[in-house]
């Protein structure tokens, strides 16, 4: 027992397992070429064991194809290191005051590993385009999808039910809660092209009902992008049921969206349009956009700023307020962050990241620490040094 | 003897500074200062020609002067005038730089041992220059050194082309000699030819003749608005800063919209004039002239494009370049003889070259109206790591006095603007930053922090070189010495340390506040947590001691390769946010800086009967003794 503190309280620990960190952030930045970093991100720093394969693209590929290296992921590494501080600071260290600016640094980056974590867990990104004029009040995710059913018969509102795209799984039937109605999968796609069939060719499709049917539409299956600017189209086959009833196949994909006329499910006197979309958030509030400019150097095409004006419109109107978005100048607004991500539209659209991270915090304090731990720290060996010069 | 050394150093000193400072003025009869100076809008900033001639010529040539058949040099704005006024004998300057120009199978064009080629000698061979570059991928990471080189052949001809004609429509000499003939019949001319068109267009009578000499006009016109390259025609008073300013083809379209003819593109026509003429007098008057009406119409810049041609002129860079060899070589002799008196030129002598970098920092900080922003691009990264090295070396050859100091701060100066250098053959080194890293709080903070961080790393990289190289090859090297120099590393470690977290952490907090995280895994951001690990590493082997002298010695030479990484192999990669200087030669450099460090780490590991030096061999004697001792006891 003892001797497992030992180990664990170890200084060689700590350098073997910084040098396995250096590893895994050296192959995780490689891997970027071919993943995409938010891919990566899940093989390496989100993982407990990583492994690199040597690339496809790289030269020697012919002779190198077999060569895999694996090592710690960030989790275990990260979890190893944090056990690691801990014990040794039980075991060997004593607090002094000419300690102090290591305890500092060490607690910093306890803080720092705890937040990243809590990050990694907690924190959600989406995105909210607004047109100028108009309004939004809600953001979508550009990952994940869900499937929904919206009865729009009341005249105030409509009810949104949404199954996340997770969920569809062949053969599995689901119940669509508060409806009569229930789902089941006949095949996902996490990825795929649509077409309209050319003339004359066979359409072999499950689909029974909706646009599939009256557009002649085909699916063909594609491998799943992982660079940052893909989007995928998340296909499906649905059918539905109304208590053991079939009511049909439909084809739904975030592709067939609002641009197109809406898929109706009919059961006895209520409709609902189903569709595949981007999984979206609502908020008790709208954001509408005033004006998007996008100035650019004089005689370049140079970007030197993008800014939002923006509205919020908020249920309680007492929350209501004006605000700028611009680069480098985030807004903060009911524990979410909007910030000036994009443009489309020939500038007439504005898209925003909404950031929803309870531990933004977190970090800033822990950095705090951690740059005055080594300052109190090298600075206390610094003032020895010139001491023992003199 | 003393004396002589001393006067001896003053003089090299003094004649390489001066050489910058001469090439201040030039001897010839026309104002070349004055027309060097004469403003133009390129990327976003009000500039001198006499930029745009020099960034040119280092696209075209990969140097700022051109070199004629006959032998005459030539400074970047002679060429521009010539290239400008009088085509005809520029187009004979051999100023196309080819590396291999036997390799492009255009047979007729490669002569023996030259590198330089004119516009004339490409000439016959464009159709065909041109075919091989449609051939070529489009993807520019797949092209191969042979489709780079046609690249940027074409590339470098079709800016000579368009730079041609930045300041009047070209043509034969007969064109050029009345260029203000030219204008006043076209301005003429409009009106009479506008209402021809109408009558055209409403189908009524009108003058063929006279309509088709006017359309002719404009023809020509818009096709030079596409062509010429240089925005040198300021719009009328009152000037707004932010509006563009226009090419000389798109300013004559304009006037058919009725308005006037900007006094600028006269004075170039007549400009020209006067030159082809050989008519300085009136040249330098007009001149005059011109750049009255420009400080006028911007007070404001004056000053900013008078100083950046002096600093063009002066290259400080170059010049701090040259001191550092002079201090490099000044204290290797004073380790074989006259010790104190050459250290102490050394120490003089690299205070005198770190205070010319530092010119050239500031320099381009009032150029860019950046203060307090060393770093905006990777040029200028490699600028500043040097110059953060230097400042460092300067202190600990300040503390220790043995030269060490001195000898690698200029050691890792010269490298480092060497590589910048190279960089700066891209193009203008001081473009304007995109709208997300347009933040001078942030550039000044975050990326001078961590580049200060590069510094140090490499600083403590090259005198763990030093150790090693002394330790194994010199009879010198004693306990002392070794003892020294490995304080010297791990002081300086500590502050890269210190500096690649702080770096690091500011990077985190900018992207928290500009796109909501505090770190994404990008591959800079990797980087620079690769050089902190790497830090991180060494202190706790120290402290640990799990590693002694050599080890330790081994680690910071390791730093120099996560730090070279982290410059500029994750540019290489071509991913990520920072991506910002894709460099392809670059990658063979890397990788011979990597095998070099790993040699050196090789020869750091060697068994310690090889260590020639003292401390390498009382090392050996107490490893036999442990040995002995150990088979004794068993």
């Amino acid at each position: 027992m003892k001797s497992l503190f030992q180990f664990f309280s170890s200084l060689k620990l700590t350098v073997v397992l910084l040098a396995f960190s250096m590893m895994l952030i050296f192959f995780g930045t490689l891997d970027q070429v071919q993943y995409g970093i938010w891919h990566t991100q899940q093989l390496y720093f989100e993982s407990f064991i990583a492994v690199w394969a040597y690339p496809e693209q790289a030269a020697g590929y012919d002779q190198l194809f077999w060569l895999r290296i694996p090592m710690p992921g960030g989790y275990l590494l990260g979890g190893l290191l944090f056990i690691n501080l801990l014990a040794a600071h039980f075991t060997r260290f004593k607090m002094t005051w000419q300690k102090s600016g290591i305890f500092l640094g060490h607690f910093g980056l306890i803080l720092l590993l705890v937040s990243e974590l809590m990050t990694d867990l907690l924190s959600k990104e989406s995105q909210m385009p607004v047109d100028e004029g108009g309004r939004s009040n809600y953001s979508q995710s550009h990952r994940a999808n869900e499937l929904v059913l919206i009865d729009r018969s009341h005249p105030d509102y409509d009810s949104v039910h949404a199954i996340p795209a997770s969920l569809l799984k062949p053969g599995k039937p689901i119940e669509v809660p508060n409806t009569p109605l229930s789902i089941r999968t006949v095949s996902y796609y996490p990825n795929a092209t649509i077409g309209r069939a050319t003339n004359g060719a066979p359409t072999e499709s499950p689909a029974t009902r909706g646009a599939a049917v009256k557009m002649g539409i085909v699916v063909t299956p594609q491998p799943v992008g992982y660079a940052d600017n893909d989007i995928n189209t998340a296909t499906a086959y649905v059918e539905v049921f109304q208590g053991e009833e079939s009511l049909g196949t439909w084809l739904v994909s975030n592709v067939i969206d609002e641009r197109f006329p809406p898929q109706m499910v009919e059961a006895g006197n209520s409709k609902w349009e189903i569709a595949l979309r981007f999984q979206r958030q609502y908020y008790p509030f709208e954001i509408e956009l005033i004006d998007f400019s996008h100035d650019k150097y004089p005689g370049t095409e140079i970007p030197y700023n993008y800014s939002s004006e923006v509205k919020i419109h908020h249920q309680d109107s007492t929350k209501n307020q004006k605000a700028l978005i611009y680069m480098n100048h985030p807004l903060r607004y009911e524990g979410l962050t909007f910030y000036q991500a994009s443009f489309a539209n020939q500038d007439r659209t504005s898209i925003f990241q909404v950031v929803r991270n309870p531990g933004w915090l977190l970090p800033y304090i822990s950095v705090l620490l951690m740059g005055l731990g080594m300052c109190v720290q090298f600075g206390m060996h610094f003032v020895k040094f010139l001491r023992k010069r003199q | 003897m003393k004396k002589l050394i001393y006067i001896i150093i003053f003089g090299i000193t003094a004649s390489v500074v001066l050489s910058g400072l001469r090439s201040f003025k030039s001897d010839s009869e026309y104002d070349l200062e004055s027309f060097a100076e004469l403003p133009v809008q390129v990327g976003g900033r009000i500039k001198p020609l006499d930029s745009v001639a020099r960034n040119t010529l280092l696209l075209l040539s990969g140097r700022q002067k051109v070199v004629t058949a006959e032998g005459t040099e030539l400074s970047p704005i002679q060429w521009f005038m010539d290239l400008t006024m009088r085509p005809e004998i520029a187009d004979n300057y051999p100023i196309f730089k080819i590396e291999f120009p036997d390799d492009l199978g255009l047979a007729g064009l490669a002569k023996e041992g030259e590198r330089y080629y004119s516009f004339n000698e490409l000439l016959p061979f464009s159709e065909e220059l041109r075919k091989l570059h449609s051939e070529v991928d489009p993807e520019p990471k797949k092209r191969s050194a042979y489709d780079n080189q046609i690249v940027d052949i074409n590339n470098g001809l079709m800016r000579y082309h368009r730079i041609m004609h930045s300041l009047h429509p070209i043509g034969g000499a007969d064109r050029l000699d009345k260029l203000d003939e030219e204008y006043q019949s076209y301005v003429l001319m409009i009106t009479p030819g506008m209402a021809e068109l109408r009558k055209q267009q409403a189908g009524q009578d009108y003058d063929a003749d006279r309509l088709n000499r006017f359309i002719a006009f404009a023809d020509d016109y818009l096709k030079l608005s596409q062509t010429a390259l240089l925005r040198v025609v300021p719009p009328p008073a009152p000037i707004d800063p932010l509006e563009d300013w226009k090419n000389i083809g798109l300013e004559l379209l304009d006037v058919m919209k009725g308005d006037a003819l900007s006094p600028y593109v006269t004075s170039y026509a007549s400009l020209t004039m006067d030159y082809r003429a050989g008519n300085a007098d009136a040249f330098n008057q007009k001149v005059a002239e011109l750049r009255q009406r420009f400080i006028a119409d911007f007070p404001n810049s004056i000053g900013r494009v008078h100083f950046e041609r002096l600093f063009n002129a002066f290259q400080p860079f170059y010049i701090a370049m040259q001191l550092y060899v002079l201090v490099f070589l000044i204290v290797c002799i004073s380790w074989l003889r006259w010790p104190q008196e050459l250290s102490r030129c050394a120490f003089w002598l690299i205070l005198l070259a770190f205070g010319i970098h530092t010119f050239g920092l500031l320099s381009r900080m009032y150029i860019q109206e950046r203060y307090g922003v060393f770093v905006t691009n990777l040029y200028s990264s490699a600028v500043f790591v040097g110059w953060g090295a230097v400042l460092l070396g300067a202190l600990i050859e300040k503390f220790y006095k043995n030269g060490i100091g001195a000898a690698m701060a200029s050691l890792v100066g010269f490298c480092t603007l060497i590589v910048a250098h190279h960089l700066s053959m891209s193009g203008d080194t001081m473009e304007m930053m995109r709208a997300v890293l347009d933040s001078n709080f942030w550039l000044a903070t975050h990326v001078t922090v961590i580049t200060f961080g590069y510094s140090a790393m490499f600083l403590a990289g090259a005198l763990a070189l030093v150790f090693v190289a002394f330790g194994v090859f010199s009879r010198k090297f004693n306990k002392e010495t070794a003892r020294s120099l490995s304080a010297m590393v791990y002081g300086i470690t500590c502050f890269a340390t210190l500096f690649s977290l702080v770096g690091t952490i500011l990077g985190g907090i900018w992207a928290d506040q500009s796109w909501g995280r505090f770190w994404g895994w990008d591959p800079k951001e990797n980087g620079a947590l690769m050089i902190v690990v790497m830090g991180a590493i060494f202190l706790h082997a120290r402290w640990g001691g799990i590693c002694r002298e050599r080890g330790l010695m081994s680690l910071a030479i390791c730093g120099n390769i996560i730090t070279a990484w982290s410059w500029f192999g994750t540019n290489l990669l071509g991913v990520g946010l920072h991506s910002y200087g894709f460099t392809d030669s670059g990658f063979y450099w890397l990788l011979a800086f990597w095998s070099s460090q790993c040699i050196f780490i090789a020869t750091a590991l060697l068994p310690w009967r090889y260590w020639r030096s003292e401390f390498g061999q009382s090392n050996y004697r107490k490893q036999r003794k442990r040995i002995l001792i150990a088979a004794e006891d068993a």
